[in-house]
């Protein structure tokens, strides 16, 4: 409100100088010999209204406030209904330039920069524990390790863990498979979150023995109890046990992932968690407020090295490691992210430059315009005002218009979001809308105050004068800059968009080494309470691959431990016929699968025979690559392979056969030595591989009513066939080379129409020239090739620029290529070949335009 | 005295004399309006009422400068004066004036 008091002010400084100057008019008129009242009457009738000059004053700095806005406002107006459409042009260009960014930056904010949606998130972390030794390469954690690093660490507020089984619900009409987090005391303390109905667990029910209870997930409330109110009188059966229903946790809180289900505690006192050995639990802490994340690691080394005294076997040969909870929740999806947003800044860019030159264009053909405005007695400063006001118009215009684009996108990544992790929290809110508007307004400033600047540099009288005669030779060295950046910018692009598709493409052609079509996979519920009688887990799987051989359809069948495509976590150190090799370690993934494995995938043996179901020793087979490192010398059949150190899980058998090499890591990766554990039944629930004569999914009823009948109470799940599985582990290659792609077609396209609009004004510019040369003789095709010449002369140059660029960034996506080296010249080769045939496409239309000019209407035009 | 035939002003012209009066020296609005009457000869009598928005106006763009003071007469009077800016646009104004004065002449002398 400074203004209005500024203004009351002046209205009484003005009072006062018209008062003052009256006064003397008054005395003017007594010096002539006039009486005082009547002086002054003729005073005031002279010099005129009093108010209505006091309007006229206050007129004149209203003019000057309004200038900033109304006047604005208004040239706004103006401008769009005279260039209807220059205008849509650039506000579509923006939306989509300034759209796309705002919803890169959008799910940047949700999923990299905002911290979890848990209380002071920042302070929880993944606790892992390392044997020093190797040999057992998982991180899980025993339960009374877990309660001891409780009890004795000082850094942490709480530590927790938890671990998942997949069981079948049955109180239902027909058995459901449900996730559940079965979790050490404090999961809810620790990640500060609490059911939105009912209650926590009490410790009775921590202990073992204690009333079995769970809480209840809110889109398991809704699905099976239909968000009914009275839930926490219900029950839920699982296996042979009844579960009360203690509590219903809120919306959106699935923690370790979504398809959990419900959470029961798990006794730290039960008979069978005692032993120091296990690895149950995936552990979680939260550091007290104020602690770094170094402190807290050395707090927990400590920690475990006090335990390794009491306990030498086997805390003495454990260590810790730990890491933010983001980081494990992000995974690779960051880095993903921030190319995105990378690649879209640049095409902003672009679109900004194209905008820049537009404008410059347009703002030299109003120069006659801008003339009038100064010698109507305008201000440079409000001339430049008032054209970047039309930009700044323009861009809010277009950024209002890149809000929608981005809430559109928003819902986009809804759907992704199995794919990307948080993608569910990606929403437009103030923070992307205000990015958007920053933005809108950075680029008019950007674009707009150049042109502006350079067309009110010239005097109203040159102005005048050059309108009206047009000038013969102009010089733009600027615009021809945008354009051949823009050109270098799409180049730069389009090589990165190249070699991922060349990536893309060799990954299609890569031999697995087994056939992976005609193969369904599938998972038959279990409990991780079967475990205490394996061989009868073992018969059961066994009886169930039978049943499913005699199915008419069904070639073969078999089991694995961990399906192919998904890389294995560690290697195992091996020891052969009880001796290590002193040179080096013997290391090889390892693999269960039941026999008929190699025979059900198609991978062929190349010596000794396929294992048999169960014998004494346990027969392991090998693959290639292992054959070749370890067991060169003579036949590699009947050495006894042992997995070094003691764990129960360890392999031990005698090598039965060679097969050859599989690329179960993933088909990017090369075949690693690999130890095949024949045994059906690794664990309760195993993936199963089943062979079809026709498409995979046909056979998926048939497949799930046969385990009905050989299995009933348990519940059939992630049916799919094995083809699918191997190409959605490069779901997100393919997105991000999908989206690069598309990127780099937009720059291409952007850089085209750069081209054509500085070559379509140079040839306006310069029609008189041209009109001279022909009416002097030139032959049109000469004319052509100089318009030609210059267009590719640009581009010749942002090629070469871009060439150079691309080949430095593009170490950048060394980890994404496959099978391409980033230098590849075959790409770089056709990239420059497909810019320069469209580049060329862009110029010869001013061009050809320019040659068909009639001299005659040219001259005569002055 | 009897007043003499008023002769319209166009308004960028009243700038340019305003400008030219104050470049003269530091004065007030009443002074400005009786200047521009001597100089030229009763010719040109400013109207008050489009005196001070022009003065406001120059004020405005930058093209004079003001400031309260005491007048001859001791009481407070706002007085004008020209800074570097206004020298300019005086110098420009003029020119302008003095090409489109000479281009008139040109015209009206020429012969039938």
């Amino acid at each position: 409100m400074a203004w209005w008091k500024r203004g009351v002010r002046r209205d009484e400084a003005v009072d006062r100088e018209i008062a003052e100057h009256v006064a003397r008019l008054t005395e003017d008129y007594v010096a002539q010999g006039m009486t005082p009242e009547e002086a002054r009457r003729l005073a005031w009738v002279e010099f005129g209204g009093r108010e209505q000059v006091k309007q006229a004053v206050r007129e004149v700095h209203l003019w000057a406030f309004g200038e900033k806005v109304g006047f604005h406002f208004e040239t706004v107006l103006r401008f769009l209904r005279k260039a209807p459409g220059f205008s849509l042009a650039v506000i579509l260009t923006l939306a989509l330039g300034i759209g796309a960014n705002s919803a890169i930056f959008s799910a940047i904010d949700a999923i990299v920069l905002r911290p979890l949606a848990f209380p002071h998130g920042d302070e929880l972390v993944r606790i892992y524990q390392h044997d020093s030794q190797g040999r057992n390469a998982n991180t899980f954690v025993a339960p009374s390790r877990l309660e001891d690093w409780n009890r004795l660490a000082t850094t942490f507020a709480g530590i927790t863990g938890y671990y998942k089984d997949d069981l079948s619900e049955l109180s239902g009409p027909l058995p459901e498979k449900v996730t559940l987090g079965l979790v050490a005391p404090r999961f809810l303390a620790v990640l500060g979150v609490a059911p939105v109905l009912g209650r926590n667990f009490v410790p009775e029910e921590e202990h073992w023995g204690g009333p079995a209870s769970v809480l209840i997930s809110h889109a398991f409330w809704l699905r099976r109890f239909h968000g009914d109110a009275n839930v926490l009188s219900r029950k839920v059966r699982l296996g042979s046990t009844s579960y009360a229903v203690v509590g219903v946790m809120p919306e959106g809180f699935s923690y370790p992932d979504r398809d959990v289900d419900m959470w029961t505690p798990s006794a730290p006192d039960a008979p069978f968690a005692q032993r120091r050995d296990a690895t149950w639990f995936s552990v979680i802490g939260r550091m007290k407020p104020g602690i770094s994340l170094n402190q807290a690691k050395a707090d927990l080394a400590t920690v475990q090295q006090q335990l390794g005294r009491q306990y030498p076997k086997p805390d003495a040969e454990l260590s810790t490691s730990m890491e933010p909870l983001k980081a494990t929740v992000i995974g690779g999806v960051g880095k993903s992210l921030w190319l995105l947003y990378g690649s879209v800044s640049l095409l902003l860019l672009i679109a900004c430059s194209n905008i820049a030159a537009l404008l410059l264009a347009r703002t030299t053909e109003r120069e006659q315009e801008i003339a009038i405005r100064f010698s109507l007695g305008a201000s440079r400063r409000t001339i430049v005002m008032q054209l970047l006001s039309e930009v700044v118009g323009l861009s809010l215009l277009g950024g209002l218009a890149a809000i929608g684009v981005a809430a559109a996108a928003a819902s986009g990544f809804h759907l992704l979001a199995e794919r990307l992790p948080r993608a569910s929290e990606v929403h437009l809110n103030w923070a992307v809308a205000g990015y958007a508007l920053a933005c809108a307004v950075a680029t008019a400033v950007l674009c707009g105050l150049y042109p502006a600047l350079r067309a009110t540099r010239v005097g109203p009288a040159n102005g005048l004068a050059a309108g009206s005669r047009g000038q013969v030779s102009a010089r733009n060295p600027l615009q021809w800059v945008l354009a051949g950046v823009q050109v270098t910018l799409a180049v730069m692009l389009l090589i990165g968009a190249g070699l991922l598709l060349r990536s893309l493409d060799t990954l299609g052609h890569v031999d697995a080494g087994f056939d992976a079509s005609h193969v369904l996979t599938l998972q038959v519920s279990g409990s991780w309470g079967e475990t205490t009688n394996m061989p009868a887990v073992a018969q059961r799987i066994d009886r169930t691959l039978d049943g499913l051989r005699t199915l008419p359809g069904v070639e073969d069948a078999a089991t694995a431990a961990m399906l192919p495509g998904a890389s294995e976590l560690y290697q195992t150190e091996f020891t052969i016929d009880g001796k290590a090799d002193p040179a080096r370690k013997i290391l090889a993934d390892t693999r269960w699968v039941s026999s008929r494995y190699f025979s059900t995938m198609t991978i062929p043996i190349l010596a000794g025979e396929p294992c048999a179901k169960a014998s004494t020793p346990p027969q392991i087979m090998v693959n290639r690559t292992f054959a070749n490192l370890y067991l060169s010398g003579g036949t590699a059949i009947g050495h006894m392979i042992k997995a070094a150190g003691h764990s129960d899980f360890g392999v031990n058998g005698m090598v039965r056969g060679v097969v050859a090499d599989a690329r179960e890591e993933g088909l990017n990766e090369p075949p690693a030595p690999t130890v095949y554990s024949c045994y059906s039944a690794p664990n309760p629930f195993p993936n199963y591989l089943i062979r079809t004569k026709g498409e995979p999914m046909a056979m998926a009823d048939a497949i799930r009513n046969r385990i009905h009948v050989l299995e009933p109470g348990r519940s059939v799940y992630a049916v799919m066939p094995l083809e699918q599985h191997l190409s959605d582990a490069f779901t997100e290659d393919r997105l991000r080379t999908m989206l690069l792609t598309v990127f780099a077609m937009s720059a291409v396209a952007l850089a085209c129409i750069g081209l054509y609009g500085t070559l379509s004004y140079l040839v306006r510019r310069r029609q008189r020239e041209v009109g001279v040369r022909l009416a002097l003789g030139a032959m049109r095709g000469q004319i052509v090739g100089r318009f030609l010449f210059q267009g590719l002369r640009v581009v010749a140059i942002g090629c070469t620029a871009g060439l150079l660029a691309a080949a430095f960034l593009s170490r950048f996506l060394r980890g994404m290529l496959f099978g391409v080296s980033r230098l590849d010249p075959a790409t770089y080769v056709a990239v420059v070949g497909v810019i320069l045939t469209v580049a060329a496409m862009a110029c010869l239309v001013p061009a050809l335009r320019a040659a068909f000019v009639e001299p005659i209407k040219v001259l005569r035009e002055d | 005295m009897a007043p003499m035939e008023k002769t319209d002003l166009l308004q960028g012209t009243l700038d340019l004399l305003i400008l030219k009066v104050v470049a003269l020296g530091p004065v007030h609005g009443y002074g400005i309006a009786q200047r521009i009457r001597q100089m030229s000869k009763d010719v040109l009598q400013v109207q008050q009422g489009s005196l001070y928005p022009a003065l406001h106006r120059l004020e405005k763009r930058g093209w004079l400068a003001a400031e309260w003071g005491e007048s001859e007469n001791g009481r407070q009077a706002k007085f004008y004066r020209l800074p570097a800016k206004g020298r300019k646009q005086l110098a420009s104004e003029e020119q302008t004036w003095n090409r489109l004065a000479g281009a008139v002449g040109l015209i009206l002398l020429a012969e039938q």
